[in-house]
């Protein structure tokens, strides 16, 4: 058995092979499907979850390596105020890459509530969206309190 | 009653005739110019917070039942034979419940002509024990000498449309001898992929005789179409589904080779089957953006005006597509009376293109423009001023008129932009030079018929717009909802629309060419109109009153005499029943050439010590008809414009120049814009109606955007620099090659004679 | 496979070789995995017993790019390096014991040809698509070593604790010979357990890229005035990080076609980070 701590509850999973991802057991086993994958060598960003607060790539985080780790995903963050901010502010089109994009948000909001244009297109950098919504998702953050 | 129209059908300026069937009326009164209660305001779109909170379900997120996943063995040389192939040792594998080769299957190739092409595929439990069995296939391939350049390719003839295509009006000669000036020049454009976040997938499973396709697509139909023709299936026994689709960009219109792959083993095992790209194969095989060579001559009288455009094109097609327009923009841009165009189409041993937002035109524009302004420089004349001296009053190539053409609006309303240059020139310090550019826009996006929707009004004077049609992340769910919304009276949040399934709505447009919204909008007002008629008829029996003097408005059926009902009361007689309209898209004004139009003026800084380009502010300014959600609108100006700047400045498809092999497979090696490569972006939509284009006015909008950055940015750099670019992507080494260059020129300019 | 997670650096150590391979923030090792460029049968892992953390001019190995980026007591040069590189994700995960010991971005090893690197007789990359390799060090491998925080410390003249030695930073790293493909000089059970890196009076990384953000360095220039001298290294210019003795020698480069515009890219990197670091 492998213990998960997910958005809050704990998981109990059946042991997966080493070599599993966090994102694989997310999608596949728990049902998560809000994390997406979409280049599953991390470069994109797509697949961002949170452990104990901090960004991370969920495609590759083996997931017997997260341990005692809070793994926080957007199913996590659904009622976050940025979900609201976003899609005021139309950050997003397709929607594939959205769900990291918040998770990296989130993330940078909870240890900065006014981050400056520079603090966002750093702490964003690592959330690649093709649709090219940056400039929405720039305002998103920064309107995010509503 | 039904009417049978014999009409011109464009898609991304490819011109059919075909028999269209309307029924009802969509020649209504049109809405007055700018914004009404609802279209014509910015709405969030109706679905934002599924897609925000991950709840919306793709194809990738999607579990059948007993659902096996598909892995392909692909070629791993750029030209190959297939000696000899046994899949006994991968189907032993526990776990394997199918394999197939060529010969099971009509993607799957025996003598794969590029790196990438599908060879053989297997189905099993899990994907990875998938790809274990794909390492158990036996394989022996001859490896061919692959045909890579597309220059040898022109000299051997191999093309892929057949003869190369030859344009010419006027005397193209006779004009450049009477031009004071003549500029020649080469330029030539990479290799870009589409690379959408979602790969593209299906799962496919046959449910009785019907098969079921969960596709990520642009096209609900023409995936219907094309797979039942491919199997012999009567239509009706494919059903396609696409409720959520992670991004296309032109890339997804076709089933491509993953949907028959899933298909054949789903029918091999019995099993739905996903057969899903992974990142690697879709840097391969999902098709690109082609590379151009464009050979261009342009000549000019002092005073401006053009009298000959000459342009040999090169398209680097790649085993298999189509030859683009890249001599488009050349031909229909401007008012010169002599051009001449000779494009060929090379087939080469690359992995095909696909449609890519504004295929050819953001080629052809790059190429056009920046000759443009080669010439104005040698003109003396401001690039802006050029423009305005040469635009076409009326479509150069079969002379018919515009159905609306505000081009010289959208110049006056960048010339504030414009206007900012000699500042934008002040602001240089030290290395880093500053400058600005313009480009010019033209691509189609009228859309046209066949494409219906219908709209069911509950007793709960809700709405509901259903129509089978796919929102590809552009957001036309939510503009749908707004059309209806306006032609129903009733506030955004009481109209729905449900969309994404062939079998649970009528025939929609592709999401292509910029033709969603000017296809399914008139259509979906059309279907509104019929459903209120409806209403309005009710209610003039229920309350005596005349029909003429109803109206809906605020979501109460309104009397011109005072009175008024909530909507509900009126749809509340029909208890669980409902009212159902119908509506269709009505031909394409007849005779008249329906395009979009637009401007983009650019501001870069220019380190040119290290070549580092920086795209500080891009103004855009389009003219596509009325403006159904201005929120949406701006989103899809600026997603086109910084996909445009990775275009420019940082990605690029590499291959192996002596085997043919892509290089570039994963994200970091092919470089996406990330947020910190945006500049500042200014979006100005005209937003006023064509008024001679359906019962909206409003054209399409999703490629305009991309078209002009490219030369924008690239005639930017030259006023801040000097130096001639004329070669794509602008990398460090393009840049710092081209600024020695003008050094060069410089030094030779400046030496003694 | 199978993952262990020992109580003791001692014990991981023991472990390792023989397809036990160790694993920190596994955003190199990960994906070298799955892309099957390495094989393993078990897996160590580092993160409870690799030290962690900076005290003044000792940093542990396990502690992430992340964490260096924000931290007062940390050289600018290193600083900056850690900030420019990859992405918030990647520098949240990837430790800089693990980011010193990544291997090169060449798309011919990447993609598993079997080059020079992987123990073959040719560089693919020497006749083929290498814009962004290497321009000194290049004749056997044209391949570029990708790490931004390695040219920082070289130029830092930082040195290493591993469980075996102490080393400078400048002799961990060997370009690949006929005998030897590898780039390093630690042994297959070594593990790197802290950094002391000394304060510069000044020091800066430059980094020119093909995006602003997230990308590996075409060219990467670090400086450091450590008392009388002033140390440069190049990241992205050669298949181990590269000091560079002086300015001049960037003028005995030995590029490819592809890459000779490194050497002019580097040139305004190199007089830059020197004016700021006078």
């Amino acid at each position: 058995m492998l213990e998960l701590h997910v958005n809050g509850g704990l998981h109990a999973l059946v042991e997966p092979p080493v070599g599993r991802t966090l994102a694989e057991t997310l999608r596949d086993d728990l049902g998560l499907t809000g994390t997406k994958v979409a280049c599953g060598e991390g470069h994109c960003g797509a697949c961002t979850v949170q452990l104990d607060g901090v960004p991370v790539l969920s495609c590759i985080t083996l997931v017997h390596t997260v341990g005692e780790r809070e793994v926080t995903t957007i199913e996590g963050l659904r009622d976050h105020p940025l979900v609201d901010a976003f899609v005021r502010a139309d950050a997003l089109q397709c929607g594939f890459c959205t769900p990291g994009q918040i998770v990296s948000a989130a993330a940078l909001v909870a240890a900065e509530p006014e981050p400056t244009p520079e603090r966002v297109r750093h702490a964003m950098a690592g959330n690649l969206c093709r649709c090219g919504a940056y400039p929405r998702i720039e305002e998103a953050i920064s309107t995010w309190r509503g | 009653m039904a009417r049978l129209i014999r009409t011109e059908k464009e898609v991304e300026g490819r011109y059919t005739e075909q028999w269209v069937v309307v029924e009802g009326d969509d020649a209504l009164d049109r809405w007055p110019q700018g914004p009404g209660a609802v279209v014509g305001r910015p709405a969030a779109r109706l679905e934002g917070h599924q897609r925000a909170r991950g709840e919306a379900r793709f194809t990738a997120d999607l579990q059948l039942p007993g659902m096996l996943h598909a892995a392909v063995l692909r070629s791993p040389h750029a030209r190959a034979r297939v000696r000899r192939i046994d899949l006994s040792r991968a189907l032993d594998l526990p776990g394997v419940l199918g394999a197939i080769g060529p010969g099971d299957c009509h993607v799957l190739q025996e003598e794969p002509g590029f790196h990438g092409a599908p060879i053989a595929a297997v189905a099993a439990e899990s994907y990875a024990r998938a790809r274990e069995a794909l390492a158990l296939v036996e394989l022996e391939l001859e490896e061919l000498e692959p045909l890579l350049d597309p220059e040898e390719a022109v000299r051997r003839e191999s093309f892929i449309d057949g003869e190369p295509r030859r344009y010419e009006r006027g005397d193209v000669d006779a004009g450049f001898s009477e031009a004071d000036v003549v500029v020649e020049a080469e330029y030539r454009t990479q290799t870009v992929l589409h690379n959408s976040m979602e790969t593209h997938q299906s799962v496919c499973r046959w449910e009785g005789d019907t098969l079921e396709i969960y596709t990520s697509t642009q096209f609900i139909w023409g995936i219907r179409d094309s797979v039942s023709s491919q199997l012999g299936l009567p239509p009706d026994r494919v059903r396609v589904v696409c409720e959520y689709m992670g991004g296309g960009f032109g890339s997804k219109n076709s089933p491509g080779d993953y949907t028959y792959i899933a298909i054949t083993l789903a029918g091999k095992t019995g099993r739905p089957v996903r057969c899903a790209l992974t990142r690697r194969e879709e840097n391969l095989a999902a098709g690109n953006r082609n590379a151009t060579i464009q050979r261009l001559r342009a000549g000019a009288r002092s005073d401006g005006t053009l009298v000959a455009l000459e342009g040999e094109y090169v398209n680097a097609v790649g085993a298999a597509g189509w030859s683009g327009p890249t001599y488009g923009p050349m031909e229909m841009l401007y008012a010169c009376d002599n051009v001449r165009t000779l494009t060929y189409g090379a087939k080469l041993n690359l992995p095909p293109n696909a449609a890519f937002r504004a295929p050819g035109f953001v080629e052809g524009t790059f190429g056009l423009e920046c000759v443009l302004d080669e010439l104005a420089a040698r003109l003396e004349l401001d690039p802006l001023e050029l423009r305005r001296r040469n635009h076409a009053d009326k479509d150069l190539v079969d002379g018919r008129p515009f159905s609306s053409k505000k081009l010289l609006e959208c110049y006056r309303r960048a010339e504030p932009h414009w206007a900012r240059r000699d500042e934008v020139r002040a602001r240089s310090e030290g290395p880093v030079r500053r400058g600005t550019g313009l480009a010019s826009q033209i691509w189609y996006g009228g859309g046209g018929p066949p494409s219906y929707a219908w709209v069911r009004v509950g007793s709960d004077g809700r709405a509901t717009v259903i129509t089978a049609m796919q929102d590809i992340g552009t957001g036309t769910r939510t503009a749908m909802a707004q059309i209806a919304a306006e032609e129903l009276g009733l506030p955004l949040d009481r109209v729905r629309c449900e969309l994404g399934d062939s079998a649970r709505g009528p025939y929609a447009s592709i999401s292509a060419g910029s033709s969603t919204t000017p296809s399914m909008g008139p259509a979906v007002r059309a279907a509104a109109a019929d459903a209120a008629r409806q209403i309005v008829e009710i209610a003039a029996q229920r309350y005596h009153v005349e029909e003429r003097v109803l109206s809906l408005k605020d979501g109460r059926v309104v009397s011109a005499d005072g009175g008024s009902w909530p909507l509900e009361e009126v749809t509340g007689l029909l208890e669980d029943a409902q009212i159902l309209g119908k509506g269709a898209r009505g031909p394409n004004p007849t005779g008249m050439r329906v395009l979009t139009f637009g401007i983009q003026v650019a501001d870069v800084a220019v380190d040119v010590e290290t070549g580092e380009v920086r795209v500080e502010r891009i103004a855009a300014i389009h003219d596509v008809g009325r403006v159904i959600n201005p929120l949406g609108a701006k989103s899809q100006v600026e997603g086109g414009i910084i996909q445009g700047i990775g275009h420019t400045l940082s990605e690029e498809r590499l291959v192996d120049l002596e085997r043919g092999t892509v290089l570039t497979q994963t994200l970091d090696a092919y470089k996406l814009p990330t947020i910190a490569d945006v500049p500042e972006i200014a979006v100005e939509l005209l937003d006023i109606p064509d008024e001679h284009l359906t019962n909206l006015g409003s054209k399409g909008l999703g490629e305009p955007p991309i078209v002009p950055t490219a030369a924008a940015i690239v005639n930017a750099i030259r006023d801040a620099t000097g130096a001639d670019v004329r070669s794509l992507p602008v990398s460090r080494e393009e840049m710092l090659r081209a600024l020695a260059e003008a050094r060069e020129r410089e030094k030779l300019a400046a030496a003694p004679a | 496979m199978q993952l262990l997670r020992p109580e003791s650096v001692e014990a991981a150590a023991a472990a390792l070789g023989n397809g036990t391979v160790a694993l920190a923030g596994g955003t190199e090792l990960v994906p070298l995995l799955r892309s099957r460029i390495v094989e393993a049968d078990t897996l160590v892992e580092l993160r409870d017993v690799v030290p962690r953390g900076i005290r003044g001019t000792t940093i542990g190995a396990g502690t992430t790019l992340a964490e260096l980026e924000v931290d007062p007591q940390v050289p600018q040069a290193l600083r900056e390096a850690c900030a420019l590189a990859a992405s918030p994700q990647l520098r949240s995960m990837g430790t800089i014991g693990g980011n010193l010991l990544q291997a090169t971005r060449c798309w011919y090893w990447r993609l598993r040809y079997p080059c020079f690197l992987h123990g073959g007789s040719v560089c693919h990359a020497r006749q083929g698509a290498h814009r962004e390799h290497a321009i000194f060090g290049n004749e056997r491998c044209a391949s570029a070593h990708p790490s931004d925080p390695a040219a920082a410390l070289l130029a830092l003249g930082a040195t290493l604790r591993t469980t075996r030695r102490e080393l400078p930073v400048a002799q961990l790293y060997r370009l690949p010979t006929e005998d030897d493909r590898g780039t390093t000089v630690l042994e297959p059970d070594e593990l790197i357990l802290e950094l002391e890196v000394p304060q510069a009076e000044a020091s800066t990384y430059l980094k020119a890229m093909d995006r602003a953000r997230f990308s590996f360095a075409l060219v990467g220039v670090a400086a450091a005035r450590l008392g009388e001298g002033t140390r440069l290294a190049l990241a992205g210019a050669a298949p181990i990080p590269w000091l560079l003795g002086s300015p001049d020698e960037l003028e005995g480069a030995t590029p490819l076609p592809g890459t000779a515009y490194k050497v002019d890219l580097a040139r305004p990197l190199i007089r830059r980070a020197l004016a700021a670091v006078a």
